[in-house]
């Protein structure tokens, strides 16, 4: 700066260098708006400094003025400490219009028996606005986000087949206890005639036509202590909830895509495939990670999703 | 004051110089083919095609690490080494350094993109190269700096041109960044895994300080030499202010250290740190304006430039994103708004409004006016430059509108209530939501690798045509000595 030229009046000069042949620079002064939007920034640093915890001083650091947040602590106890993101949030899940609203409710259902709210339109509307939070974050990954289910793996949440029980009860100790689904592998049981019998036999009970005779058949192993399907699924074949086994009268399928198959042959292919190797899969338990009220609307809401008993 | 014009070869070693800008433009195109298909990867997540080396979490950083250091680095060297030897008028230092930078750096990108695809990273977004490639990289970097500051000293002009200020800044800063960032005990010395040196928040803390600065001195600093040099020459015009460039440099340097941070608001870090990093930032924004101010002002009374010459709309265009996210950037890093911003898509939009309008635009135009003068001879096509500008341009507007909208919604749909105070949204339908934009952002991303595809063919063209120039020129000599 100090190369410049004194100025004639009106012209702004270059600073008198160049470089490459041709690249100069003017020597214009700092834009004034420039300048004075710079020293806002920087007046605006400072007050933030004032108030806000900022510099690091010895061990500790700037508090900040003006600012402080008092909360209810785990203990109850009231606090107040200087401007945090800690307490920030502590008191936003205590204070918050919205944590206020919700908690208000939540006391509400939490002290309400199924019946009753079952029976109330508001509480049943605030049960499916937490409810499908719940289940969204953690049913649906598994149940899909409308309770779907995957045919062959999940099951379907939103059809009136309940594999252990549909009243409000079994729901709740569904989602609470989770379950193991276990169903033992036949392959070493049965030889490759008896499997083809007993799939005949497991598909004449839900209506399909099928051999008679291998139907007879199969329906022996079924109903006796020679293959002891029976123990489970009843002699009916209509299933025992306790042990969430298949109702195999019905047209539902949950393990064998029965219903995706269009010839007999692929349907009795699937359905020795479920009988020779076993079901095994398991739902969590809910009970460390949900709370109570929270298990109890979400108890309501799968309930609601199909046909709850 | 010596030379204008056409400097001979002999005089500055350009060969050197083509190099790199022949792999800017080759690591450009692999960079952002990668960026589009990670892009459609996350609208349609089946081409992943469970192959573990292109699922999205490998590609991303091979995207990143070719756009940022493969185009971006050696577009600055590139650059770097035509300006230094340009504005000082002397030959580089040693051709054997050059070179040396040359292949050290080109291993280090092609290794480290490799080596992602097949899962060996530090996991350090911008850093994510293995100890051995980090070793390889310091040490081709130091002679990048030995190599710069023994060319500056033996400069046959008194003063020292500000694109020069800046380049320094941009190395030595990038040393120190690199450095510190990448300490690391590695598992065994035949083993690539490491570990860092820093634990918990003081590593997130590191690893952001570098982060940021990778974009304050790489990504800005750097770029600001480019426009420094490239602006001024082919408007033919002398830079606005010097004194605003002594000052937005300082300013930009000291300020820039200490922002970041406000990458990691409301997380463990405490809250002192985040409130100097977000004050800071604030305090960044007029600085940073400054070579905004400074390039665009250049061209006050010969604004008719922007009619006729495209590489003027292009170095322009590049210094109005530079200003756009450079605004955006300190409003993002207030706490408040960061609450809305973070964790969603407007960050990536942001960062790209960054990279493609500002850094990619900025090199493309200096390309089109040194690759010419490299070669001696004129560029292509002319035509094609304006399709380029305009599928850019498209692709960059495209690209940061679907994340404003995927960010900003997604943000709004985290944090918004019902009437019973609960939230509104799971998280899966925020994420469902995304899938429009995200085809909107694909489609950006292949507008602006188009436009790329053009320039290349444009450039190779240009090339060729300098060769059969050069072959006409000898024929006529041989004849005329023929007849003497």
């Amino acid at each position: 700066m100090g190369d410049t030229k004194a100025k004639s009046p009106g012209a702004v000069q270059t600073t008198g260098h160049a470089w490459d042949g041709d690249i100069q620079e003017f020597n214009n002064p700092l834009p004034n708006w420039w300048l004075w939007a710079f020293y806002a920034t920087v007046v605006f640093a400072l007050v933030y400094w004032v108030l806000y915890p900022a510099w690091p001083v010895g061990g500790t650091f700037t508090k900040g003025v003006m600012n402080d947040i008092t909360f209810v602590d785990s203990d109850g106890k009231k606090v107040t400490t200087h401007w945090n993101t800690r307490a920030l949030l502590l008191k936003d899940l205590q204070d918050g219009k919205e944590a206020r609203l919700s908690r208000e409710y939540m006391n509400k259902v939490a002290a309400a028996g199924y019946s009753e709210i079952l029976g109330d339109a508001e509480m049943m509307a605030f049960t499916r606005s937490v409810a499908k939070g719940l289940f969204g974050d953690n049913c649906a990954p598994c149940h899909g986000s409308g309770g779907q289910g995957v045919i062959g793996l999940f099951p379907n949440l939103a059809d009136d087949s309940w594999l252990w029980g549909g009243r409000i009860e079994d729901i709740q100790n569904t989602i609470g206890q989770g379950h193991l689904g276990f169903m033992p592998a036949f392959r070493d049981t049965f030889n490759d005639k008896q499997l083809d019998d007993l799939a005949f036999y497991v598909l004449s009970l839900s209506g399909n036509k099928v051999d008679e005779a291998a139907s007879a058949r199969g329906k022996i192993l079924f109903q006796t202590d020679a293959g002891g399907c029976y123990y489970c699924h009843t002699k009916a074949g209509t299933g025992l909830k306790s042990q969430g086994a298949a109702n195999l009268t019905d047209q539902i399928w949950t393990i064998a895509d029965v219903n995706g198959a269009t010839d007999l042959e692929t349907k009795k292919e699937r359905v020795e495939k479920v009988i020779s190797s076993g079901v095994q899969r398991q739902m969590p338990h809910w009970s460390d990670r949900l709370s109570a009220a929270q298990i109890k609307l979400l108890t309501v809401y799968v309930h609601e999703l199909g046909g709850g008993q | 004051m010596a030379h204008t014009g056409i400097a001979s070869t002999q005089q500055y070693n350009y060969e050197i110089i083509k190099k790199f800008a022949v792999m800017a433009l080759v690591w450009g195109l692999l960079g952002m083919a990668a960026g589009v298909y990670i892009a459609s990867e996350l609208a349609w997540p089946f081409l992943n095609f469970d192959i573990p080396q292109i699922t999205f979490g490998r590609l991303r950083p091979v995207h990143t690490t070719l756009v940022i250091f493969g185009f971006g680095g050696s577009a600055l060297f590139a650059t770097s080494y035509y300006v230094v030897q340009r504005t000082c008028q002397t030959r580089l230092y040693s051709d054997w350094m050059a070179a040396f930078t040359f292949w050290g750096w080109q291993l280090a990108i092609g290794l480290g993109a490799l080596s992602y695809m097949f899962g060996y990273t530090q996991s350090r977004e911008y850093a994510e190269f293995e100890w051995p490639i980090d070793l390889l990289i310091a040490v081709t970097w130091v002679v990048y700096l030995a190599l710069y500051v023994q060319t500056l000293r033996r400069r046959s002009q008194p003063h020292i041109y500000v694109a020069n200020w800046f380049y320094m800044a941009f190395i030595l800063a990038t040393a120190i960044l690199h450095i510190f960032n990448n300490l690391a005990v590695p598992v065994g010395l035949f083993s690539l895994k490491s570990y860092s040196l820093f634990s918990g928040v003081q590593d997130a803390m590191t690893q952001w300080w570098y982060g940021h600065n990778a974009v304050g001195f790489f990504l800005t600093a750097a770029f600001l030499g480019m426009m420094y040099y490239f602006v001024p020459k082919q408007a033919g015009r002398p830079v606005y202010s010097y004194r605003l460039s002594i000052v937005h440099f300082w300013a930009l340097s000291f300020l820039y250290m200490w922002v970041g941070a406000h990458h990691l608001h409301w997380t463990a870090l405490p809250d002192w740190t985040s409130t100097l990093a977000a004050t800071f930032s604030i305090m960044l924004l007029l600085p940073s304006w400054g070579g905004m101010i400074n390039g665009i002002m250049t061209l006050s009374g010969a604004w008719d430039k922007l009619r006729t010459d495209p590489i003027m709309l292009f170095l322009i265009t590049a210094l109005s994103f530079y200003g756009m996210s450079t605004f955006e950037g300190p409003l993002m890093s207030l706490k408040s708004v960061n609450a809305l911003s973070h964790y969603t898509d407007w960050t990536i939009g942001h960062v790209h409004s960054g990279a493609l309008g500002w850094v990619a635009m900025v090199s493309f135009g200096s390309f089109y006016h040194m690759v010419p003068r490299l070669y001696d001879t004129r560029i292509y096509s002319t035509r094609l430059v304006y399709v380029h500008f305009w599928l850019a341009t498209i692709g960059i507007l495209l690209y940061i509108t679907a994340m404003w909208v995927a960010g900003i919604f997604q943000g709004l749909m985290l944090r918004s209530f019902d009437d019973y105070g609960n939230l509104a949204y799971t998280f899966v339908e925020t994420v469902a939501f995304l899938h429009e934009p995200y085809v909107v952002r694909a489609l950006g991303g292949a507008f602006f690798l188009s436009g790329v595809v053009v320039m290349a063919y444009n450039v190779f063209m240009t090339v060729r045509q300098s060769r059969v120039e050069a072959a006409e020129i000898e024929a006529k000599l041989a004849a005329k000595l023929a007849r003497a």
